[in-house]
């Protein structure tokens, strides 16, 4: 098995610097963290993980929603809510016209690549550059309102923000879009931030989590037996 | 330890006594148990002696071991000015006493006390502010302060600051409450836990290492059970409730509007929102002023009791209880039951007013001597301690008889009322009102969703504490919605225990109110006599209430006094005002763990690596130029060079990105920018200035027209934002059919520039012909530079054979590691920001806010070839009409210097005679030109080519420059057009 570096890929995280001796492994082509010596129930208590390399898009405009109805991904009723589809991508609302979706962790984005393709409606509906624009990280673990709360002014509490709510606001003085989702049974705030600051926000998050124990995780602390090289 | 055994338990609530901790004490070790404060382990030691008073150096000693005084004032090794009845004793902690000369048991300068009748309140403005005798004595100076400033300095002030102290993290939380209750005494537990049980989320906060308030030290009856039953009871209760989160050690050290409340624990300020608050913050005890009653030995009730049920320490051998109220007995109780000797209750009252208790106190062989007081405690030696105190019969209001009797004691336990802990409720607006009746304050013109409960209310007996505090735990429900249609309850209370006038005069004075600042019953007497009648100008010239304890103890005896000697009521003369913070914090704690937010590019790794000194461009980090900062100019000049002569990168990922999409772009843009833009061909760039609507330049960049209805526009790093805001708002009123995105962050972007950029590009890309032809000087390409997906302008800033780069940010480090692999044979180097302004200054071109300000019209800047005059609108047009109607009064203009000239800076002024008519706003040697050269604004008539004109560099001296035409280097473009 032949370790995987970022540096071989075309596309990398902003990140990728800050996970020195993590397993790295090929997803969505390029190099996301498998596991960072430790387990999943690092992921239970306090971890961070990076996802800024898989698949998102973004559509704006008075078309976006009905766009999002033809290629069967459900609309959320109202903004700052997201619904997850049946292919486990989420689907933010962030504004009236406002959409992102952001992969599933198990099929490596390929739905959303499929999306990428569709032909847009040829008026009122654009795409967004959310890909690129905004850094994706995950924080996970029992203690997510706690570890917010020492860098957001927002209740991020479960009873103020269950799951499915959507929180844009200033993090750690930066824009950040927080979604409240889980996976596996695991709560997860998912944070997009402007990605120039990606690393900036890294590294207050973790110090922020440092008094969980938190650290940062893999992947694999999410999701078991994820397709991809290793 | 054994000389001075501990209490047996159940008192010692707060300490561990499996667990010993050793530290020292002036030098001396001594042993507590885990859980002590070093005042408590000191007191069980038998060390009464804590500080050294301020003004004064009388000895003082523990006071009310709440943390409430300034008493305890200690140094420890990293800092000053700790309460030592606070602060946990920790293993070989160094602790030291402070302001003292000599040392801490024999202080020289307590000799001050023997000429405090020449120090009297305003001492040291009256004599050395103005030339009165004893400072002309000295000083032919009108003000000789300057002359005794240091000594008096050097005699004032607490402690001994760390210079090497290194800073340790602190931070802040934000927590989300229904409703915050303030203090965990009986109101407390009982509002939290009916809050709680209704279904509201309860932050309580405790300042105290454990909860109960009260009920962990008082005794609230004579048998002495029912506060421990009830504590263990409602303890209970809340650890079994989960909508009640605890905060112990924390203290809500302020109120601000909607409930924010700022509280403080450990190294953490938590910013707690609550929708309801509830204070329940209790009282203070108050003492009797009399003679001596500073003297270690001589504290609060509450303090003994505090030292017992907290701490198992004996507060003294032989005890006298001077009262106002029936605590006075119950204290007494608790001390005779722990084996201290109670020589005698003296209460100040005519008569005893529960039989109970004093039935209680006497079947314990405690002689109880109503209509008395304490006149004059008599110290030991040096005024360490307590040994006796002289008792007289009070003859009338403040007056005793002639003759008392002496009681020997080393304990004395005051009990003159209780001061409401006012001060959260008074930042919020509730107003002070004294009831002469009761001889105590109580509080009114609370905001709506701000509830008080318990003492602080003016509520006493234990029953009706508890209940006021369920009462203001239903009016918080109710304000929450959590119950409708319920009767709250009124609770009133009648219990008096405020001694009405609990102040004993004595002719040799030492009869203190304010114990922090060492001022005495005739110094505020006095300075009233002098005029100062409102007791915030009291305050103010007496310093009273301005010491660490900030008033707990002096407001009131300030406020009665005042008010007798100005023949006022109390609720007249009031007390002084209470601003946050309520006990004193650190800057730490409002500084917090400081969040500086910076943005990096995508390559901002490799230029470390390369060595790049950075720079900062708004909050981005940019490469300055690559090397040292000492060879600025050097590295400078060399990378310039290459870039003329070979090829140069530099990473421009910081320029602004917006994208406009949608049948209306062009014509947005054309409203936006002063250029034309609808008859744009897709494949081109075009320069593009923006005006704001009055005409001034704000911002500029480079439009590529991508498709008929896609530009993607360039901004300047830190102008963005701004352009971005203003095209949303402008669109906000146009309603065009534009979608308008900052994509700055979305794409990674490089300058490939020099005579072999060609070359290196032709290795990475099969799908763009980078002919000259094909692709010429501003055209806009799509294409794959290294198989990434990349947009191309051919752009010609630094006047060289160039291409912006622009790829999604995800492959920027890799397009950087591409470009450097392929360049590599035409020996390609990194240039900096520094760099790219000289090369741009070589071709005259103005980077907008360097070379522009806030009155720079495109006139002034020769920028009339990029506005379309013609076009009916776009921002700003009527201005910049107007504005170059006018006559003109300067113009930048390009001008250079020889090159051994002093070089100007930016800034430097622009001079016509005597008057400023300009200034430089880029300077830098040129290689390339040889020559100094740079950009400044002159006035209209010295903007001839040819012209000189003077400019004041440093020092005071000036340089002649002559002006120049644009630009300084290849004037027909040859080599950007390549």
């Amino acid at each position: 098995m032949s370790a995987i570096s970022p540096e071989s890929f075309l596309k990398r995280s902003a990140v990728y610097r800050n996970l020195t001796g993590a397993r790295f492994k090929e997803m969505a082509g390029s190099a996301i963290v498998a596991a960072n010596n430790n387990g999943s129930d690092k992921a239970t208590r306090s971890g961070l993980l990076d996802l800024s390399t898989l698949p998102r898009v973004g559509y704006r405009g008075g078309n976006a929603a009905s766009f999002l109805e033809t290629v069967d991904l459900p609309v959320p009723s109202k903004p700052n809510q997201f619904l997850q589809a049946s292919g486990g991508e989420l689907v933010l609302r962030l504004s009236p016209q406002e959409f992102w979706v952001l992969s599933a962790l198990r099929d490596e984005g390929e739905n959303i690549e499929a999306l990428r393709r569709r032909q847009l409606p040829t008026s009122d509906c654009y795409s967004l550059y959310c890909q690129d624009s905004h850094a994706w990280l995950v924080m996970t673990g029992e203690h997510l309102p706690q570890t917010l709360a020492k860098v957001c002014g927002v209740d991020l509490s479960d009873e103020a923000f269950p799951v499915g709510a959507i929180a844009q606001t200033s993090v750690a003085r930066i824009n950040v879009i927080v979604v409240h989702h889980e996976v596996n049974n695991i709560p997860c705030f998912s944070l997009l931030c402007d990605s120039a600051a990606a690393e900036y926000l890294w590294d207050c998050l973790l110090d922020a989590m440092g008094e969980f124990g938190g650290e940062a995780v893999g992947i694999e602390c999410l999701v078991q037996n994820l397709s991809g090289k290793n | 330890m054994s000389e001075h055994a501990r209490l047996e338990s159940p008192m010692g609530l707060m300490i561990d006594r499996n667990t010993q901790v050793s530290f020292s004490f002036d030098g001396k070790k001594y042993q507590g148990f885990r859980g002590d404060s070093i005042a408590s382990a000191l007191a069980a030691n038998g060390r009464w002696l804590l500080s050294r008073s301020f003004k004064y150096h009388r000895p003082r000693g523990p006071l009310t071991m709440a943390g409430q005084d300034a008493n305890t004032l200690v140094q420890l090794d990293k800092e000053a000015n700790v309460l030592a009845d606070r602060a946990l004793v920790e293993n070989n902690i160094k602790v030291n006493g402070q302001n003292y000369n000599g040392s801490l048991e024999n202080d020289r300068d307590a000799v001050l006390g023997h000429f405090s009748r020449f120090m009297p309140v305003g001492f040291y403005y009256r004599s050395f502010f103005k030339p009165l005798p004893l400072a002309s004595l000295f000083s032919k100076r009108s003000d000789s302060w300057p002359m005794w400033e240091p000594t008096i300095r050097k005699k004032a002030g607490l402690g001994v600051l760390d210079l090497d102290f290194q800073p340790q993290y602190y931070d802040k939380a934000y927590l989300f409450h229904d409703v915050v209750v303030v203090g965990s005494g009986p109101a407390g537990l009982s509002a939290a836990l009916k809050a709680a049980e209704g279904g509201a989320s309860v932050l309580l906060v405790e300042e105290q290492p454990l909860l109960g308030g009260a009920l962990s030290y008082h005794r609230f009856d004579a048998e002495g059970i029912q506060a421990d039953q009830l504590r263990a009871q409602l303890l209970s209760k809340v650890e079994c409730n989960s909508n009640i989160k605890v905060l112990k050690n924390a203290t809500c050290n302020g109120w601000f509007a909607d409930n924010y409340l700022p509280i403080i624990q450990g190294k953490r300020m938590y910013k707690v929102r609550a929708r309801e608050c509830i204070v329940a913050s209790g009282s203070f005890e108050q003492h009797v002023v009399f003679r001596n009653n500073d003297l270690p030995g001589i504290m609060m009730s509450s303090s003994a009791t505090r030292l017992m049920k907290h701490y198992a320490v004996k507060p003294g051998q032989r005890a006298l209880v001077l009262t106002g109220n029936d605590d006075g007995y119950l204290a007494a109780l608790d001390l005779h039951d722990q084996g201290v000797e109670v020589a005698a209750i003296v209460d100040m009252r005519a008569s005893v007013e529960s039989e109970v208790l004093a039935s209680a106190v006497k079947g314990r062989g405690i002689e109880i001597l109503t209509g008395h007081t304490v006149y004059e405690a008599i110290p030991t030696k040096g005024n360490k301690h307590v040994r006796a105190v002289e008792v007289r019969a009070i003859a009338a209001r403040g007056i005793v008889e002639l003759d008392g009797r002496t009681i020997d004691c080393d304990l004395v336990c005051m009990s003159a009322g209780y001061m409401p802990v006012y001060q959260l409720l008074c930042q919020a607006g509730g107003q002070l009102s004294y009831n002469d009746q009761a001889a105590e304050f109580s509080l009114s013109k609370l905001p709506q969703h701000l509830h008080v409960a318990g003492s602080v209310n003016g509520v006493h007996g234990l029953s009706d504490v508890m209940a006021d505090g369920e009462r203001a735990a239903l009016q918080a429900l109710e304000a929450l919605g959590l119950v409708q249609d319920v009767e709250v309850p009124k609770i009133n209370c009648d219990r008096r225990v405020n001694f009405e006038w609990p102040i004993f005069s004595h002719p040799k004075g030492k009869d203190f109110v304010d114990f922090d600042e060492d001022l005495q019953l005739k110094d505020i007497v006095n300075a009233t006599r002098l005029g100062y009648r409102d007791v915030q100008l009291v305050k103010r010239f007496s310093t009273v209430g301005m010491g660490p304890s900030q008033g707990r103890h002096s407001a009131l005896p300030t406020a009665r006094l005042v008010a007798k000697a100005t023949n006022r009521s109390v609720t007249e003369t009031g007390v002084t005002t209470a601003r946050p913070p309520f006990s004193p914090e650190k800057l730490a704690h409002v500084a917090g763990r400081i969040f500086d937010p910076y943005r990096r590019t995508t390559m901002h790794h490799r230029h470390n690596a390369l060595g790049a000194k950075m720079m900062p461009a708004g909050n981005w980090q940019r490469p300055a130029f690559y090397g040292s900062a000492q060879d600025r100019d050097r590295c400078m000049q060399a990378e310039s060079t290459h870039v003329r002569n070979k090829v140069g990168v530099i990473d421009v990922s910081t320029l602004g990105g917006i994208e406009l999409r949608g049948s209306d772009a062009a014509e947005f843009m054309n409203r936006i920018y002063t250029f034309a833009f609808l008859k744009q061909p897709v494949g081109k760039t075009r320069y593009a200035v923006l005006t704001n609507e009055h005409g001034v330049v704000i911002d500029d960049g480079v439009a590529c027209r991508i498709s008929d209805d896609h530009f993607y526009v360039t901004a300047t790093t830190g102008g963005v934002e701004r352009v971005y805001r203003e095209m949303l708002k402008w669109n906000a009123q146009w309603r065009l059919d534009v979608d308008i995105a900052n994509v700055t962050s979305a794409f990674s972007a490089v300058n490939l520039a020099g005579p072999h950029s060609r070359k290196v590009l032709e290795k990475l890309t099969a799908d763009v012909d980078l002919s000259s032809e094909a692709f010429p000087y501003l055209a806009y390409r799509e294409g794959h530079i290294a198989n990434i997906p990349a947009r191309l302008l051919r752009v010609g800033f630094v006047g060289e054979l160039g291409y912006e780069i622009h790829v999604p940010s995800r492959y920027g480090e890799a397009l950087w590691d591409a470009l450097f692999q392929a360049g590599e044979e035409f020996d390609i180097r990194p240039f900096g920001v520094e760099t790219q302004r000289l090369l741009r200054l070589e071709k005259g071109h103005i980077i907008v806010s360097q070379d522009t300000d806030g009155m720079s019209h495109p006139g002034e800047l020769s920028l009339e070839w990029a506005v379309n005059r013609k076009k009916p609108f776009f921002v700003g047009r009527r201005s910049v009409d107007i504005v170059m109607a006018q006559p003109q009064t300067r113009k930048l203009v390009g001008f250079t210097l020889p090159k051994d000239a002093i070089k100007p800076e930016e800034g430097h002024l622009v001079l016509k005679g005597k008057d400023i008519s300009g200034n430089v706003t880029s300077c830098e040697y040129s290689p390339t030109v040889d020559a100094i050269i740079g950009l400044a604004y002159v006035g209209e008539d010295q903007c001839q080519t040819g012209s000189r004109f003077p400019i004041r560099v440093d020092n005071g001296f000036q340089v002649e420059a002559e002006v120049v035409d644009l630009p300084f280097f290849d004037p027909n473009n040859d080599r950007q057009t390549l």
